[in-house]
């Protein structure tokens, strides 16, 4: 099964445009959504997700048009919005046996089975009859994930998953989605670039709308290596260094800035060449004068 | 820090656009109460102005009450906004002091609140300079209105409003501070008005007034007690002052506010994270073993109409359980239910008397609870539509594979579990209250058929409604805006014209329910109606399906777009079919009460009194014969509501001119049919009013002086269909009750068809009417009470109903036989009697009696046996007593006839009672030493008309109710004081004295002395009651009966002409010593009031067994005008001075009773008595009209030698 966004746009009535003929192919397998914040990754997700409309272009999951055949859709989705609450004095498994119902596991054994394996996986069996007010956000979000996993949905949709997570939960729940990756169709927002380095056979990188790069990570590595510089300066230079050069990412590393440059060419003889990272890539697409949309 | 506090708070305001709408919509609502039709000046009417102090202090009061949304919501956000905007964590770690955060924020939202509320003086100023110069119509544009005074608008808004609002915006803040949650506001606004309601239901009894007028938070019971014996003339002129009660109910509540803020600046704390008030245990987490290598196992998905609908009860207990967790929704309904147990303390009362309670009345009683429920329908449809997207868990729930329409409707179904619970919550608080009276006849189905039907439909459509606005306008608090905004409009359609059921959401009524008739015919217009109103329920849902927000697009060309997508097969069926059925059952509707019945809107009945009043006024008073024979059979078939009266009359010519033309008038009733109109000589109808069945026949041969005619008639009532609003309820299943008036044919010009109310006569420009004829008017001194169109009459009738019914006219059962299953009776009467007679069927028991030769008989409904021997008694009582004082019994049985609670009277026909069930037959007497033997009462009083009304028949003209009305009172009120304690009769006459004074409150017209007294009940019945009691008690009761005596034997069975008041006036003057002669005066020829008031008591002992009382009180009198305007008046008045001990049960007993000549207005007594005094005054017992009657007596203080 295969998703196809084709041309996809969609100006919001406040004017901001927030998806520009944006144009993917997704296959099964893991699809990371890189992009900074408000660069229209939700936007483009909720329109997956059935939850919000397009004002041209169409989404096409197999045999589903995704526009139009919402319920179809629906049947085969599990959705984790970016952000959510929750009914504060409902405990776990009385919210997610509801949530199992209305996903159409009317069986009362399999609901069971279902929920208690769920909640051992997102590792909130302990938890299970607390009510969902007292939940940390990491469990809050540990169980947004559960409720996305209901069911065998073929296409999951997860925005931002990892926010919130520690570094445990983080490793175990993307382990758990490129388990599920094998079968389905996972799409991952996030703007964390390691999360899709780490799991992602595929991706895009979308700002302000527009898609700046789709392929694969290894791919988008190549691209770059290179043909990245770094140099540590002193903070009074930042400002020169800025005006002259194309910096792709700027940091402190002990209090001290370290610019990095994309070039195909040595700047100058103080600048090092350093192994190209994803971040890199995201980077140099997001802020650097790479930016050409890939059609 | 302070003042920038302060300042910030109003820059803040400033800029906040609500607050202008809120000043506009108060602006607007005051200025349209004044200048415009839709709503009229509350108070205002009659005789009292439009812009009279107590009309502006009224609409004052009103409207600061009825605001109580925009208290809460200035007062209530000043502090909780900082917590709804996360501001908290901000602004506490400032060094900011919390009492300049708390006063600053107090101060400047009250400042704001001020100033919004004083739209409500603008906008009165506002109405009142234009409304006279406006296009549209204003009620008072006519009417002359007060000059202008400024002060009568600023009085209440500072005295009352300013207080009220202060006393309310310090809860509201303390409540917003504290519970630092908006929901906490309006459930603390609730409880106010709980409280209110509490207060308002006391108030209804006498005994409670002052204690009521003191607890309410509003004030407004407080200036309702105040005013509540307020004279047109000094509502017109007077501002309550802030004194006495009003003052000490301001300070206790102001003292409430202040305390509210004292508490708040101590409860409030800068600490963001709270202590929970209540701690919970932390769970125990059991189980810790977490297997995060689990597989997750296989689930077959299944999605068709059998999983729909798990899915559907499964969100639907979810949103159920949702509701009942929350706070506010039980605070609602234990608030309701303490209103209910209030109340079931004193329900139902009469006199401070209460009844069983019987079903129905617990019903009544469960009806104050439908405002909760409204509440809780609104409230709860806008916080359940809004669920998931407040938690923000909607994405996860609208990505779910449901249909929409599953989740709308689960939340419709799971507010309608909540009812269905909540419903049967209420009929467990009925069956509780009436088994804490000691009543156990628990009839379940009647409180499941009008909870589960009436009550529930409502709910059912104002719930479905409430969602509609919700998905609709998709803003939550613009949705309950708007739902209120739907209740002012329902309230106010008919004032534009809207006036028919189709046109008001939800109605459709089940009527009064009575044991007799059960629902009665009430059934099928209420169930066609609910039918119509559900289905555009079901539209409206259709369309909130459609429209529903599923996602993030809130733009509704967004939700026609994702909402098309929704449109299947089956849905657009079931819309359809909703509309379909709306349709046709709204065309039903309308065929049963507009085509077969006819619907006639006020104004248009108001029109058609006016021409009926232009074009046929000149027959009033054109010379007629007179009815002197009547015979009539009348065929009842209750089971459908009809009959068919067929008979005649002998006319007799008692003029002294021949008479050409007779002049009929029909029943106006559209069920009504005339079969036919036959004289036995010829005649032919000359002039034709079809529009009110008015006809007059010109005879081909006058009738001579003293020559008679036969009208033989027929008439058929034939119930078609179903009527909306009321109907017909003379002729109904079972306790059928009519008189002749009502259908019969009638001689003449009919006066009592035209508009009565003059303001609505001088809108349309007709001369004003006087209710009666003047008392020396010889065309009135023609004619009795019971009109023109007869003196005495013979009469006969035969009446025929179903074959388990009884029928009951006057006159004594000749006999009665059974035919085709149908029951028989004629009756005749074997000596004239007057023109008034009853028709009466139903299914009754019947108890008998014998009190000398003369038959009791009381019909009455099964089941409804309390007080029968109660009524047995009255009737034996009072034969007895009147035989002996008047004059003998005229007729030679007394019947008692039980009719449905539809009106609540008994009127008295010849030697016929009809009773209501509503007034008698459940009254409920505990204790004769304390409660008011009514039912005895009422007996009494209508055997009582067997005399004065039957016997003696009056002229009618000004004064003729004291000569039927007053002496049935004087009557009843002698049997009653053979019967029971001066305590009882004391306390009646309180009640009496305070109907008195609160009618004449609000008298419309004018107010006359007893002997012109037109129709006015307060003064025949009430003032009455006082003024023959004070009488009896000074010239002595054998005089005042011997002069009853002698005005009976001068007048009884007499025709034309009648006497009047001035007749049994010159009895009672000869039976008055000349040294009492004022008080007939004081008492029957004026409007005369007392202030009496003791002042200053103490006593000395001055041995044992001797105290020596000293008494000091002020004695005024004042004559009053008929608009109540008063001045004062030498006194020159023999009254009763009193000091009272204790006796050996503890009560209180009079030591000392003498009546004293009183000459001017301070007075010092000096009494000895024997026992321990204990208090001490003058008129102790009430014996004289006083406005305050509770100051008459003073507790007693030692004092030394």
């Amino acid at each position: 099964m295969q998703l196809i966004i084709q041309n996809l746009s969609k100006t919001y009535s406040n004017g901001v445009q927030a998806l520009k003929d944006v144009s993917l192919t997704i296959n099964q397998g893991m699809f990371g959504l890189l992009g900074p914040n408000g660069a229209g990754k939700s936007s483009l997700m909720r329109t997956i997700a059935t939850l919000q409309e397009a004002d041209s272009g169409s989404i096409q999951l197999g045999d589903i048009n995704v526009l139009t055949q919402k319920e179809e859709v629906r049947k085969t989705l599990g959705y984790l919005p970016q952000e959510f609450g929750v009914y504060p004095k409902v405990d776990a498994v009385t919210l997610l046996d509801h949530l199992a119902v209305l996903k159409g596991i009317v069986d009362k054994k399999e609901r069971k089975a279902v929920v208690e394996a769920l909640l051992h996986k997102t590792n909130l069996w302990a938890a299970r009859e607390k009510n969902l007010g007292g939940y940390s956000g990491g469990m809050k979000q540990r169980f947004g994930i559960a409720q996305a996993l209901l069911a065998n949905p073929s296409l999951i949709i997860v925005d931002e998953p990892t926010a919130g997570l520690d570094p445990a939960e983080r490793n175990r729940f993307l382990n758990l989605l490129s388990e599920l990756g094998e079968k389905t169709i996972v799409i991952l927002s996030t703007h964390i670039v390691e999360d899709v380095k780490e799991l992602c056979t595929d991706m895009a990188i979308i700002n302000k709308g527009q898609v700046l790069y789709k392929g694969s990570p290894l791919d988008a590595i190549a691209e770059v290596q290179g043909k990245v510089w770094s140099k540590r300066i002193a903070k009074t230079e930042l400002e020169e260094y800025r005006k002259n050069y194309n910096l792709i990412s700027e940091r402190l590393i002990a209090g001290r800035p370290e610019i990095t440059v994309l070039s195909d060419v040595q700047p100058d003889s103080s600048f090092e060449r350093t192994q190209a990272d994803l971040e890199d890539v995201y980077f140099s697409h997001v802020f650097g004068s790479a930016e050409k949309v890939v059609a | 820090m302070l003042k920038e506090i302060f300042s910030f708070e109003l820059s803040y305001r400033k800029k906040r656009a609500a607050n202008y709408i809120y000043f506009a919509i108060i602006f607007l609502i005051a200025f349209g109460v004044v200048a415009s039709p839709i709503v009229s000046v509350s108070g205002a009417s009659g005789q009292i102005k439009a812009n009279s102090p107590f009309a502006i202090a009224n609409i004052t009061n009103a409207l600061v009450f009825s605001f109580m949304m925009i208290t809460s919501a200035i007062m209530g956000v000043a502090i909780v906004r900082d917590f709804d905007h996360n501001m908290e964590a901000l602004l506490f770690s400032t060094p900011m002091k919390k009492i300049h955060y708390l006063l600053g924020r107090f101060g400047g939202s009250f400042l704001v609140l001020l100033l919004i509320f004083s739209a409500i003086w603008i906008g009165l100023m506002t109405g009142f300079a234009v409304g006279k110069y406006v296009p549209w119509e204003v009620d008072w544009k006519e009417k002359e209105i007060l000059p202008f005074n400024a002060w009568s608008y600023f009085q209440p808004f500072l005295f009352y409003g300013v207080s009220n609002l202060f006393i309310m915006g310090s809860l509201f803040f303390m409540a917003g501070a504290l519970g630092r949650k908006t929901i906490v506001i309006y459930t603390q606004g609730i409880i106010l008005l709980v409280l209110y309601s509490i207060a308002a239901s006391f108030l209804a009894d006498v005994e409670w007034k002052e204690t009521a007028a003191l607890l309410d938070p509003f004030g407004s019971q407080t200036f309702d007690y105040v005013t509540r014996y307020w004279t047109p003339a000094e509502k017109n002129t007077m501002l309550v002052p802030l004194e006495g009660i009003m003052l000490y109910n301001r300070l206790i509540w102001m003292g409430f506010g202040v305390l509210a803020l004292v508490a708040t600046y101590y409860g409030f704390s800068f600490n963001v994270v709270r202590n929970s008030l209540i701690k919970r245990k932390p769970s125990a987490v059991k189980d810790k073993a977490t297997k995060t290598d689990v597989i997750i196992p296989p689930a077959r998905q299944v999605i068709n109409w059998s999983t729909y609908v798990k899915q559907l009860m499964r969100m639907s207990i979810f949103n159920f359980k949702i509701v009942v967790k929350e706070i506010p929704f039980l605070a609602i309904l234990f608030t309701g239910m303490l209103l209910l147990v209030v109340n079931a303390f004193n329900m139902n009362q009469l006199y401070g008397t209460s009844s069983y309670p019987t079903t129905y009345s617990i019903l009544g009683l469960l009806d104050g609870f439908t405002l909760f429920f409204i509440i809780i329908a609104i409230f709860y449809s806008g916080e359940l539509v809004w669920k998931e997207r407040a938690v923000n868990f909607n994405l996860i729930i609208d990505a779910m594979p449901l249909p929409s329409f599953v989740s709308l409707l689960s939340k419709f179904l799971g507010l309608v579990f909540i009812y269905l619970i909540m419903l049967l919550v209420l009929i467990l608080c009925g069956v509780v209250i009436q088994a804490s009276y000691g009543y156990f006849k628990f009839e379940l189905p009647i409180y499941f058929s009008t909870l589960y039907t009436s009550t529930l439909t409502l709910l059912v459509l104002y719930t479905l409604l409430a969602i509609f606005i919700q998905v609709l306008v998709n803003n939550k608090f613009l949705g309950f805006a708007l739902c209120i905004l739907f209740f002012i409009v329902r309230g106010v359609m008919g004032e534009l014209g809207l006036e028919h059921n189709l046109w008001r959401f939800a109605s459709g009524s089940l009527g009064t329910f009575s044991d007799m008739n059960v629902y009665g015919h009430y059934v099928p217009p209420f169930s066609w109606f609910k039918v119509y109103w559900f289905a555009m329920a079901m539209f409206l849902f259709a369309v909130a399906v459609i429209f529903s927000v599923r996602g993030s697009e809130a733009v509704m060309k967004m939700r026609w777009k994702t909402g098309k997508l929704r449109l299947n097969r089956s849905f657009i069926v079931f819309t359809f079919s909703a509309l379909a059925v709306f349709l046709f059952s709204g065309f039903y509707i309308y065929y049963n009460t507009s085509i077969v019945n006819k619907f006639v809107k006020s104004d248009d009945q108001e029109d058609q009194q006016e021409e009926y009043e232009q074009k046929l006024k000149k027959y009033d008073f054109v010379p007629q014969p007179r009815i002197v024979d009547t015979k009539i059979k009348v065929d009842i078939y209750p089971y459908s509501r009809d009959f068919v009266a067929e008979g005649y009359y002998w006319l007799k010519n008692k003029t002294d001119q021949p008479i050409k033309d007779i002049h009929i008038q029909h029943s106006i009733d559209n069920q009504l049919i005339i079969n036919y109109v036959k004289f036995n000589r010829e005649a032919v109808v000359k002039e034709n009013f079809e529009n009110f069945k008015y006809y007059v026949y010109e005879l081909a041969n006058p009738l001579a002086a003293g020559d008679s005619l036969q009208m033989n008639f027929k008439v058929t009532f034939d119930t078609r269909g179903f009527e909306q609003g009321g109907s017909n309820t003379n002729v109904v299943f079972n306790g059928s009750f009519f008189n002749n008036t009502a259908f019969f044919p009638t001689l003449g010009y009919n006066s009592g068809f035209e508009i009565g109310d003059d303001d609505e006569r001088k809108k349309r420009k007709l001369k004003e009417k006087e209710r009666m004829m003047e008392r020396n008017d010889p065309r009135g001194l023609a004619q009795s009470l019971f009109g023109d169109d007869a003196d005495h009459i013979r009469f006969e009738m035969d009446i025929s109903t179903e074959g388990d019914q009884i029928a009951i006219a006057p006159g004594y059962l000749q006999k009665e036989w059974k035919e085709n299953g149908r029951n028989y009776f004629s009756y005749k009467m074997d000596a004239p009697m007057c023109n008034f007679y009853s028709v009466v069927s139903a299914r009754y028991a019947i108890k008998r009696d014998k009190w000398n030769d003369i038959n009791l008989e009381i019909y009455y409904h099964p089941g409804h046996e309390y007080n029968l021997e109660k009524m047995m008694e009255g009737m034996k009582d009072a034969l007895a007593y009147y035989s002996k004082n008047f004059a003998p019994y005229q007729y030679r049985q007394v019947r008692i006839m039980e009719f449905p609670r539809y009106s609540s009277f008994a009127q008295s026909f010849a030697n016929t009672i009809p009773f209501s069930e509503g007034i008698g037959f459940i009254a409920k007497i505990d204790d004769p030493e304390k409660d008011i033997d009514y039912v005895y009462y009422v007996t009494a009083h209508e055997v009582a008309h067997q005399w004065w009304g039957h016997q003696v028949m009056e002229a009618g003209v000004k004064g003729n109710a004291m000569l039927s009305e007053s002496m049935s009172q004087y009557s009843a009120l002698m049997v009653l004081k053979q019967k029971f304690t001066p305590e009882i009769l004391e306390r009646y006459l309180k009640y009496e004295l305070d109907r008195y004074l609160s009618g004449r409150a609000f008298e419309r017209k004018k107010e006359q002395p007893l002997e012109f007294v037109e129709g006015q009940g307060y003064i025949h019945y009430q003032k009455a009651s006082l003024v023959f009691f004070a009488l009896q008690d000074y010239i002595g009761e054998d005089s005042v009966n011997a002069a009853f005596r002698r005005y009976n034997a001068a007048w009884k069975f007499k025709d034309a002409p009648y006497p009047t008041s001035a007749d049994l006036l010159k009895e009672i003057k000869k039976v008055t010593p000349d040294s009492l002669q004022a008080i007939i005066h004081d008492m029957f020829e004026t409007i005369t009031l007392f202030e009496n008031k003791a002042t200053e008591a103490s006593y000395v002992e001055k041995a044992k067994d001797q105290f020596e009382v000293t008494l000091k009180v002020t004695a005024e009198k004042m004559r009053a005008d008929s608009t109540g305007l008063e001045s004062s008046i030498a006194i020159n008045d023999w009254i009763d001075i009193g000091v009272y001990g204790k006796n050996k049960a503890g009560k209180d007993s009079l030591l000392y009773l003498r009546k004293h000549k009183i000459t001017q207005k301070e007075n010092t007594f000096t009494i000895s008595v024997k026992d321990k005094p204990r208090k001490a005054g003058i008129d102790p017992l009430h014996k004289l009209i006083d406005r305050h009657s509770d100051d008459n007596t003073k507790g007693l203080v030692k004092k030394d030698k």
